[in-house]
């Protein structure tokens, strides 16, 4: 392909990536050195508020943003370094948590910024050995059952993978929360009262859960088309030479799925590295929160009307390097696949 | 596999396999068949306890009605149709041509921007929303220059005599989605183009066709399950976004998804909240169509080949 | 179906047409409201509506919405329904205009402590007073013999009493929810315990001897409710209200309406009000008082700003209250206070303050909101808590310049 015709297919992509994803990415960067805020002035204020019957008023010195002669807040923007991230990473309060006495790492997991990663984390690399699981179980049980079963049942099995995932965490959490349906079951069978929402640890389990029922569908399809493709000769010459059930599986099967388990462990990584409909499907904001919610949490504006928005972009960069790190596995074996082919 | 008789599974096997399959099938239906139980039934019901009256209450349509009619859904439902009939469309012609492109390249330059695409996919949308942010609120002004040049700005008069403030504008929407979704959509595509042989297009070429006249009518028609499979994700990720939506769009041109949001904070009355639940459900009904309608597509899609890349 | 569906819309479109007389004016002018979504709003909505051509959204994260719609220009609304804490925002971004000349105009029908002033200045127009009280199952004290609570450790008591008797596992219950229902629990407790939030220069002066006592006070409190209590928020407290489930709970007046409505309440006539709790033997109602009023866009044209007022005036009118009287506890003439006003006309006689809204305390709240969470759920003590508070504070004020 020649490179002129080449750079035209691919220009508008090319484009709006660069429109849409580059550039916000490097004003983020830009945006989480500086800091931008309102120039207050104290000055004396009349308020008036109604009392009950009578008005109160009071005359007090008060803090007030500066409006310029157009009517709009007076801006200005400084330069801080890294300020914003210490202010996020917080070393003083992490060298103290973790110096002799300091409260190890629960002290540290108080931190707003490690308690996201170590939630973020622990979903991250919980979660995949499941989905891959239950995906692969399920696909070989689809595939062992008659062909004229197979159309209903894949249907059914896709449906939590296409629902909404705000909503999947509402269905799920309708179902537990108080005294929702199914706690009522697990206090009967348990026999002891359950406050499933009332403990960050039973919540952690609940939104496992719930990403594993949502997105394990999604392996379980992509096994599933696998498995059609599997080569009949080698599975019935694996049969002739008196290879059991298990020894075909792990032979042969998984094998020729090796290169899809790399891609449903690949997409789940960055799934969940993301997760964030959770905490607002679970409402778990109070003791579990992830990497991606601190972000929005910095971004939704304040009682003041104030968006922290260097905050914001310092903590999206953290989270960006994060999941950097995290794919240079990737990366590295990708770059050598190419040099080879070429 | 089931018909080679070699392979037949024994009896046991058979049994065990359908349990678990029994298994999975309730697990996997049942929240959503609760759901959408509890949206046809009155709250006294609805709420209980005792799953009996939530199974056998009688059957209302009143939440529906309500949410529908006079808490006027549709609109929501308009907004959410508009928005993901454009980032499907858009996304899957610039997608596809883009995935043409990379499939056929072997440079380094393909290497790379496949690369870049690959980090872009994994980036959490926070991190792109707080980016958005200040200059979609602030649009007018940053965009003024542009309206005041010389050319350029006559021609930009003719569609708006001020520039736009894209905060809650459902097209500025649709580009932010179509990006967001861009990574994926050109990784897939270029695997569905990789599986369509060079043979086919150098005999396009031979025959006289432009490089993008081969494209169009000799590669496209053999990528329409690719297609399929790759706007069926494209339609979930517009449909089902929640946090760019909630965050970059009014109230008046707010999508489905983060409109619930409202309607979970408004109750006030117990029937509110299954007002929300009916509303939950009539998020998911397109979904339940779409799966019905297009799963041969979906599963013959991916057995074609995106999951070979 | 679709024939309900369609008597449902035409007896809709009947109905607005022969309300419409309701209206003093033809409305000719397309407005568009954006204010909460509890009662009071849609009542007040739904008579802004008889004139015509208004599209009234209410949405209960309107705090969020409205700053960034109304700084649009053209704003996205004409109409806003404000609160003492959601005002600021609008007026540190200049997004509202000063209503003196359409009070002149349009605002005959208006007490004086309807309007509030900022600098002189009107900025919005008041409609009711709002606060949290003590709302208590009558039934229940009388029968274990418990007089009514005047202080937290009356409630305290009373709740073990309830408890010990067996008649309720949780007696008590709050707007505990992480986040701002969370740190107004904390707002209200701490300046019924004599507090200063901030000192002159903007800095925090939580970490104080009050601070820790409206903590230990808040622990207190929630070990007498269910577990869950921080998720709970004013509609969840009501519901286990309306179930029975509670005895006692400091609740939105605005809330009050809904227990005794017999389509979703198990407790009809049972619940009585009173003013909120003290928090220390002669101190003041552990409470702050808010109100709830209406707004106007600064980026719209005079004439709509005009029409948006007038339909706005109708809106508060009256009529209006004459055919809501229990839904809220109304600034506007004509409102004949009854037994749901009975516990916030008592907080504020016993000198329950206004809730400050200034930008200091938005900041203040936000940070409370985030930091107590961890002090409710046991990772964090009590000075711990107070000094990640005041960090998180200082934080956010040095960010947006309110402390150099």
């Amino acid at each position: 392909m020649k490179a002129r015709t080449f750079a035209l297919f691919i220009a508008p992509s090319v484009v709006l990536m660069i429109l849409f994803i580059a550039l916000p990415l490097a004003s983020v960067l830009v945006q989480s050195f500086y800091n931008t805020r309102q120039v207050f002035e104290v000055v004396q204020v009349e308020n008036c508020t109604p009392g009950f019957l009578t008005s109160v008023c009071t005359t007090e010195e008060r803090s007030r943003p500066k409006l310029d002669a157009a009517g709009r807040p007076v801006l200005e923007t400084t330069f801080v370094g890294l300020d914003t991230y210490r202010l996020l990473l917080q070393p003083e309060a992490v060298a103290q948590a973790l110096s002799a006495g300091g409260g190890g790492l629960p002290a540290l997991f108080n931190l707003d910024f490690y308690r996201a990663l170590r939630f973020t984390l622990t979903f991250t690399l919980l979660t995949g050995p499941f989905v891959i699981g239950i995906g692969l179980a399920v696909a070989l049980a689809v595939n062992g059952i008659v062909r004229s079963l197979r159309g209903p049942v894949i249907f059914i099995m896709l449906l939590p993978f296409i629902i909404t995932p705000v909503i999947g965490a509402l269905s799920i959490r309708w179902l537990f929360i108080g005294d929702g349906i199914l706690t009522v079951a697990l206090e009967w069978l348990l026999g002891r009262d359950l406050s499933l929402f009332a403990e960050g640890w039973t919540l952690e389990i609940l939104m496992m859960l719930y990403r594993v029922w949502h997105v394990a569908p999604f392996a379980f399809v992509v096994f599933y088309a696998g498995l059609q493709t599997v080569d009949q000769d080698t599975l019935e010459s694996a049969i002739v030479d008196g290879a059991s059930r298990f020894e075909r599986l792990r032979y042969v099967v998984v094998p020729h799925l090796m290169p899809l388990i790399v891609f449903v462990t690949l997409i789940n990584l960055m799934d969940s590295y993301r997760v964030f409909e959770e905490v607002i499907g679970f409402s778990s904001q109070a003791h579990r929160i992830s990497l991606q919610y601190l972000t929005y949490s910095y971004l939704t504006p304040d009682e003041t009307g104030n968006r922290a928005i260097s905050r914001a972009s310092a903590s999206s960069m953290l989270t960006m390097i994060g999941i950097v790190f995290i794919l240079i596995p990737l990366l590295v074996r990708t770059w050598r696949d190419h040099r080879v082919t070429r | 596999m089931a018909e080679t008789k070699a392979l037949r599974a024994p009896l046991g096997l058979k049994l065990g396999n359908a349990a678990f399959l029994a298994v999975w099938i309730v697990v996997a239906l049942f929240p959503l068949a609760w759901t959408a139980l509890m949206s046809f039934k009155a709250p006294v019901d609805a709420l209980s306890a005792n799953p009996l009256r939530v199974i056998f209450g009688p059957v209302t349509w009143e939440h529906y009605k309500a949410v529908w009619i006079t808490h006027g859904f549709y609109r929501n439902f308009l907004n959410s149709l508009l928005i993901t009939a454009g980032v499907v469309t858009i996304s899957l012609t610039v997608g596809t041509l883009a995935g043409y492109a990379l499939a056929r390249a072997r440079s380094n330059l393909a290497f790379w921007i496949l690369i870049t695409a690959l980090v872009f996919r994994a980036l959490p949308h926070s991190v792109l929303v707080t980016g958005y942010l200040p200059p979609f609120l602030n649009s007018r002004e940053l965009l003024m220059p542009l309206w005041d040049a010389p050319i350029l700005g006559w021609i930009l008069h003719l569609f708006a005599p001020v520039p736009p403030t894209l905060y809650g504008q459902p097209w500025a929407i649709i580009l932010v989605l179509v990006s967001i979704n861009q990574p994926f959509t050109i990784w897939m595509m270029r695997s569905f183009f990789m599986n369509v042989p060079h043979e086919l297009d150098e005999a396009a070429r031979v025959d006289g066709c432009t490089h993008f006249g081969a494209f169009w009518r000799v590669i496209m028609p053999v990528m329409w399950p690719g297609v399929i499979t790759t706007g069926l994700f494209s339609f979930l990720l517009a449909y089902n976004d929640y946090l760019v939506t909630a965050l970059l769009l009014d109230a008046q041109s707010q999508t489905m998804v983060p409109a619930i949001s409202q309607f979970l904070n408004r109750d006030t009355r117990a029937s509110d909240q299954i007002e929300a639940i009916a509303a939950a459900v009539s998020i998911t009904a397109p979904l339940f169509v779409l799966v019905l309608v297009f799963q041969r597509q979906l599963v013959s899609g991916l057995t074609a080949g995106a999951v070979k890349g | 179906m679709i024939r309900t569906i369609l008597a449902a819309a035409s007896l809709s479109l009947l109905m607005s047409a022969g309300a419409q007389a309701a209206c003093a004016f033809r409305n000719e002018v397309p407005l568009k409201s954006l204010t909460g979504s509890f009662e009071a709003w849609k009542a007040v909505t739904g008579a802004m509506n008889e004139c015509g051509n208004v599209q009234a959204e209410l949405d209960a994260n309107f705090r969020q919405k409205q700053p960034p719609a109304f700084a649009a220009n053209p704003s996205l609304y004409h109409i806003g329904g404000v609160a003492n804490g959601t005002l600021t925002p609008l007026m540190n971004a200049g997004t509202i205009r000063p209503l003196d000349d359409l009070v002149a105009k349009y605002g005959q029908n208006l007490s004086p402590n309807q309007l509030i002033r900022n600098d002189g200045r009107i900025m919005a127009v008041a409609m009711m007073v709002n606060s949290q009280h003590l709302m208590y199952r009558e039934d229940i004290l009388q029968e274990l013999g418990i007089p009514a609570p005047k202080t937290w450790d009356d409630v305290l008591a009373a709740a073990e009493k309830i408890k010990a008797s067996g008649k309720l596992q949780y007696p008590l219950s709050g707007t505990y929810k992480a986040g701002l229902d969370l740190a107004l629990e904390f707002i209200n407790m701490y300046l019924g315990f004599g507090g200063q939030f901030t000192k002159a220069d903007n800095t925090p002066a939580v970490n104080s001897e009050a601070g820790l006592k409206s903590l230990a006070m808040l622990k207190r409190i929630s070990g007498y409710m269910d577990p869950e209590y921080l998720v709970a928020d004013s509609t969840y407290v009501q519901k286990q209200f309306q179930q029975g489930k509670i005895a006692m709970a400091n609740l939105w007046a605005s809330r009050a309406a809904a227990l005794d409505d017999p389509k979703e309440s198990q407790v009809v006539g049972k619940v009585a009000m009173a003013a909120a709790p003290l928090a220390m033997a002669g101190g003041k109602p552990a409470t702050t008082m808010w109100w709830d009023g209406i707004v106007v866009a600064k980026n719209i044209k005079d004439a709509e700003a005009e029409a948006a007022f007038r339909v706005a005036m109708e809106g508060i009118d009256t009529e209006m209250v004459k055919a809501n009287n229990d839904t809220a506890v109304w600034l506007i003439k004509g409102f004949e206070p009854g037994r749901f006003a009975k516990g916030v006309v008592a907080s504020a006689m016993g000198g329950a303050p206004n809730y400050p809204s200034t930008t200091a305390m938005g900041l203040m709240q936000t940070a409370l909101g985030e930091r107590l969470p961890d002090f409710m759920t046991g990772k964090a003590t009590a000075e711990q808590t107070l000094a990640a508070i005041e960090a998180s504070y200082l934080a956010r004020a040095r960010e947006q310049g309110l402390v150099r």
